[in-house]
């Protein structure tokens, strides 16, 4: 039986801290990353999100900065304009997000919990961007299944940030699918796990890791099948797939 | 079978050593993962054809991988791109993969040097149908843009354009290619993290073609970094992609 020292030095899957996700070679390279094309275009009130977010118990579910800037580079390909975002945290995503959107532009924001996008609000707010916003506190799923009762609803958002709970992203994907126009993108966050998901399953997983593995797994698995969408696996953040839907 | 002391040398410095195992990610196994689980199932057959010819071609480290294919086409579609140009062909994964992605009307100027290796995956392009998008031509790419500019109806008219060439010309192909994107549309430099090199040691051991270029793709990188006129996102795809988004 492992001693806690050594059990913890075996358990080389897991995300350490912020800003330090392990899916590239080499920190290095990813701090390159961060300082020469990252940091020198982060917006100050990310910056100053990113920061008050580090000091936070939970940091490692953040939105990292290089996500970010991808978030904001499709968004204003896309040009778009109405979004949902499941899973808010202190907001990072979000402010990135309400930031990259139109004068007009409405983001809906769910999380089951206010408490720590409450630590990221007046950081919004000082951004100029807190009125695009829209933020429920609740479990997402029966809220995404009020809305699909309502034929409007189908097809009215241009963008779907998937990033929560991982047991549940088939049951959202059931629903967003819906949701998202024809042409409209969803991104499903955290789909390299730490990149566990390449390494046999008695390897020695971080404890958050393991119980969620099958779940990612699964998902990959289906959106690879699933004709409704065509797919884009990025190695940035924990990974990233982004799903364009076509029918 | 054991490596002789040069070849375990070789293989201990750094630099991608071939097209299947192209990336800069934690492991090979993850890399493979993405390729099994979300880039293979959905690879064309004849993108799928065209890499494994190119698999066999003693350049094949110089193409684009098939999970960069893939990030193109998915770009392509959300722009609804039309209009696009290509610098550095090889033989031709990216234009294909470009070709497949823009609708029946879309239009593609490729530019080489060398023709020998587009003529290598033409007849692969022309079985997916998509050979009548591209327009084809040999020979020095700054030429051909400057000729471009001469004519102030040529600014602003490409949606895409995806500069895959010479490192040590990138920032003269990206003075003229910023006035050839419209507003709005989006430039693609690949290589900017150049084997991972950008991050090496001065003295680091490094592949030939890795050591003479680095210096070329890291004052690039500073470069795309300050300039105004772009909104950029630097991608751990492939060796390296870094999208430019133009804003005035």
């Amino acid at each position: 039986m492992a001693t806690e020292e050594q059990q913890k030095s075996q358990a080389s899957f897991g995300i350490k801290e912020i800003g330090h996700k392990p899916l590239l070679q080499s920190d290095a390279l990813y701090q390159y990353i961060l300082e020469t094309s990252v940091y020198p275009r982060e917006h100050e009130c990310l910056r100053e999100l990113r920061e008050i977010t580090q000091t936070h118990p939970w940091n490692i579910i953040a939105t990292p900065a290089d996500e970010g800037q991808l978030l904001s580079m499709l968004l204003k390909l896309m040009h778009a304009k109405n979004t949902l975002e499941i899973g808010v945290f202190t907001g990072y995503s979000l402010l990135s997000t309400a930031l990259a959107l139109p004068p007009d532009g409405k983001i809906l924001a769910l999380d089951i919990n206010r408490e720590y996008y409450e630590l990221g609000l007046p950081i919004i707010e000082k951004a100029g961007v807190g009125n695009k916003i829209d933020f429920r506190e609740g479990p997402a799923l029966p809220f995404l299944d009020e809305m699909l009762k309502d034929e409007k609803n189908k097809g009215s958002f241009d963008f779907v940030f998937v990033d929560a709970d991982k047991n549940n992203y088939m049951n959202y994907h059931q629903r967003v699918i819906e949701l998202v126009k024809v042409g409209g993108l969803i991104g499903y966050d955290n789909t390299l796990w730490a990149g566990s998901v390449a390494a046999p399953p008695d390897a020695p997983f971080m404890d958050y890791i393991k119980p969620l593995r099958g779940f990612v797994i699964e998902l990959n698995k289906y959106l690879a099948q699933d004709s409704r969408i065509e797919i884009c696996q990025l190695p940035v953040g924990d990974g990233i797939t982004l799903c364009r839907r076509i029918i | 079978m054991t490596l002789t002391k040069e070849e375990e040398q070789q293989t201990q410095l750094i630099g991608h050593n071939d097209l299947a195992h192209k990336s800069l990610l934690q492991s090979d196994a993850l890399y493979q993962y993405i390729l099994d689980t979300s880039v293979h199932p959905r690879e064309h057959e004849k993108l799928k054809e065209l890499r494994e010819m190119t698999e066999k071609h003693p350049w094949n480290l110089m193409a684009t991988p098939p999970d960069e294919g893939q990030l193109l086409s998915m770009l392509l579609k959300l722009m609804n791109a039309k209009h696009t140009m290509e610098i550095g062909v090889y033989t031709g994964y990216s234009l294909l993969s470009t070709a497949l992605a823009l609708p029946h009307d879309g239009k593609i100027l490729a530019l080489d040097v060398n023709r020998e290796y587009y003529e290598l995956g033409l007849p692969i392009i022309q079985k997916a149908g998509v050979s009548h998008k591209i327009d084809f031509r040999e020979g020095p790419a700054l030429r051909l843009l400057d000729d471009l500019l001469k004519d102030e109806n040529n600014k602003g008219i490409f949606d895409f354009i995806f500069v895959d060439a010479d490192k040590d010309n990138y920032l003269n192909y990206h003075k003229r290619v910023i006035e050839l994107v419209k507003i709005g549309g989006l430039i693609g430099y690949d290589n900017t993290l150049w084997n991972g090199s950008v991050v090496a040691p001065p003295d680091a051991p490094l592949m030939g073609y890795v050591k003479r270029y680095r210096g070329h793709v890291m004052e690039l990188n500073k470069y795309l970094a300050q300039d105004s006129r772009i909104e950029i996102c630097q991608l751990p795809v492939g060796d390296g992609i870094t999208l430019c988004r133009r804003v005035i």
